[in-house]
């Protein structure tokens, strides 16, 4: 304790470097805090996205379909059961289920066409699972039964649609014939998943299942539970439960490239955090050098009244630790006002990226705001002053380890 | 039985390829209880032979018993045990350490042995410094004390884990004629009144004076050795 005491009492003496190296490890801190933060902010609306536009907490699907799902099959669908919706509704946490149809669609507006995403969606029970609805910026939902359809405004943009307009669907059914369906552009939606916006397009359920002529089939349930994460265990369950072809995926299932992105991303976060904390272990390392040479003459002291080599490494060591707590709390404060910053304000994707469509990656757009977790803060702390203290080690033992009549005489 | 016993000690630094010689076969005894100043011009080897008998530097060749125990071939970490234990230093730039108080240097010296209690280690420290004069300034600082308040702090450091043996080098270089005499006369006092053995070097004939044993070395050699009362 008296050692420790010494220690701290020395970081007083140029209480300058001090400050100064402890700021080159608040700075990674701080780097690190507000990188977290904002992958935590984008990662956090990236699944919110997926979950209340695309995939809701669990989808229940025919094995095969899902292997090739993003071709939009149309063989492989389900025909809906009173007896599999009795199962569904039993999951852990269920709060609502909901039927989809997806298929491929030639947007045409007469001069230009565009391959997209036709959604066919059960409107009375679609707003349950998802919250489409809460997107239009113009207009409103289609009636059921209807060949009304919804977009989002960027593709209504671009295809030159307005709302009142007819959208040609030219669409091919499972036995290779072509049909098109005449929706008029009842609504317009702006959502902050990107590409929802920029290629989907919405009918009523009923219509998709007509035109494609799959009788009342449907690409899968999509049910919404409680709470995000019980469906990988309610996913694992109900597949077990359903047997035969059916098969449940959580909605992680459905954002697995995106996981798998987000992995790479943190393993990024942690090296940027080795770099900028290697500089501070190297300020750390000139500081206990710095230190060690304007004391020799008192470290000469300390081995002549019998201190041993460990306890001046000991010493040095915890003069690092003082400076990586320094450093630790400012990055800690300075960190946690930048997000602070950052929440008040949030940051224009479009800005980040100059208007431009680029997400990253990321199933986002619009305004971000940062997420943050106490785990990464007590790791960060933790791990900025665990490097200080290991960078002082070798220079403490330099030190310690001078011989006692040359440090005595500084030769 | 001496405190310390040399018998036929050399030390030779290497200067790059010149070899040297600071002691040249020294045979010396000295006893419990002594008062004693090793005099002589500068590099006559004073300070070589302070740092041997201190536990500091190696011989190059002899031997130097402490309590009849050979030391030559104590590592460094034995060597750090026999200092902790036995030996108290007074140097003549002080070696405080500025950011501890009075007290708290001396206490350092104490902390290293830890086999006394928060309130005897308080009590210890807080009577030696008064027994030096610095009972009021415990809470000073060495960059608020004069150069003889820190010598004798530093003599309080070298004597609060009552060590047997005490080396002083030149305590009183940096210092007044007046202070130095107050620093020696307190030097004295302890030797005295705790029977420590005291050694310090010197080359200032007015130090010598308080000395109950004069040894002088020359180059590397004990020229004179005389005990008066």
């Amino acid at each position: 304790m008296f050692f420790l005491k010494m220690a701290l009492k020395n970081l007083t003496r140029h209480k300058r470097r001090t400050v100064i190296t402890a700021l080159i490890i608040a700075f990674a801190i701080l780097i690190y805090i507000l990188t977290e933060g904002l992958m935590l902010g984008m990662t956090e609306m990236s699944f919110n996205n997926i979950i209340n536009l695309e995939s809701g907490h669990l989808q229940v699907a025919n094995q095969e379909y899902w292997a090739d799902r993003r071709e939009l099959p149309l063989r492989d669908l389900i025909t809906p059961s009173a007896e599999v919706e009795t199962e569904l509704e039993k999951t852990e946490g269920f709060v609502a289920l909901t039927e989809r149809l997806n298929f491929s669609v030639n947007l045409n507006n007469g001069i230009d066409e565009l391959p997209v995403t036709g959604v066919g969606i059960d409107l009375d029970q679609d707003s349950q699972v998802f919250e489409l609805d809460q997107y239009l910026v113009e207009g409103r939902m289609p009636e059921s039964g209807s060949s009304e359809v919804i977009m989002g405004a960027k593709l209504a943009e671009l295809m030159d649609f307005k709302l009142g307009d007819y959208a040609i669907m030219l669409i091919r059914t499972e036995e290779k014939t072509f049909n098109t369906i005449d929706g008029e552009i009842v609504g317009l939606f702006n959502t902050p998943h990107p590409s929802l916006n920029d290629s989907n397009i919405f009918i009523s359920l009923k219509t998709a299942q007509q035109s494609l002529n799959v009788e009342n089939q449907i690409s899968q349930y999509v049910l919404r539970l409680e709470d995000q994460d019980q469906a990988v265990n309610a996913a694992a369950a109900l597949s077990q439960r359903l047997g035969g072809d059916l098969s449940a995926y959580s909605w992680k299932d459905s954002a697995e490239s995106l996981v798998t992105m987000l992995e790479m991303q943190a393993i990024e976060t942690q090296v940027i955090l080795a770099i900028i904390l290697t500089m501070a272990a190297v300020g750390i390392v000139n500081t206990v050098i710095l230190s060690a040479l304007e004391r020799m003459e008192e470290l000469g002291m300390m081995k002549a009244l019998g201190m041993h080599q460990r306890e001046i490494v000991y010493t040095f060591m915890g003069e690092a630790a003082g400076i990586g707590i320094i450093g630790g709390i400012m990055g800690l404060i300075m960190g946690s006002i930048g997000l602070l910053i950052f929440n008040l304000n949030g940051i224009d994707m479009a800005a980040l990226t100059a208007g431009g469509d680029v997400t990253y990656g990321f199933p986002l757009s619009g305004t971000i705001y940062a997420g943050w977790e106490i785990s990464s803060f007590v790791f960060v702390f933790v791990y900025g002053v665990s490097i200080s203290v290991l960078a002082s080690i070798f220079p403490a033992l330099w030190a310690a380890r001078k011989d006692p009549v040359k440090a005595i005489y500084h030769r | 039985m001496p405190l310390i016993k040399l018998k036929g000690l050399e030390k030779t630094y290497q200067q790059g390829k010149i070899a040297v010689p600071a002691l040249r076969g020294i045979d010396l005894e000295i006893e419990s209880g002594e008062f004693t100043t090793i005099f002589g011009p500068s590099g006559s080897g004073k300070t070589t032979l302070l740092n041997m008998i201190g536990c500091l530097d190696k011989s190059t060749a002899g031997e130097i018993f402490f309590e009849e125990h050979s030391i030559n071939d104590l590592n460094s970490k034995e060597l750090a045990e026999v200092r902790r234990y036995n030996l108290g230093f007074i140097f003549q730039s002080y070696n405080l350490i500025p950011v501890l108080t009075a007290f708290e240097n001396v206490e350092f010296a104490i902390r290293l042995i830890d086999k006394h209690s928060k309130k005897e280690r308080r009590d210890k420290v807080m009577s030696l410094l008064e027994e030096v004069g610095l009972g009021e300034m415990a809470d000073r600082r060495p960059n608020e004390l004069s150069g003889g308040q820190k010598q004798r702090v530093a003599i309080a450091r070298a004597l609060i884990k009552e060590p047997k043996l005490v080396l002083a080098d030149e305590p009183t270089a940096n210092l007044d004629s007046e202070t130095s005499k107050e620093v020696l006369e307190l030097m004295q006092e302890m030797n005295e009144e705790l029977n420590t053995t005291f050694i310090f070097s010197t080359h200032d004939p007015q130090v010598m004076d308080y000395a109950r044993r004069l040894i002088e070395i020359k180059d590397g050699k004990i020229t004179k050795d005389q005990r008066r009362n």
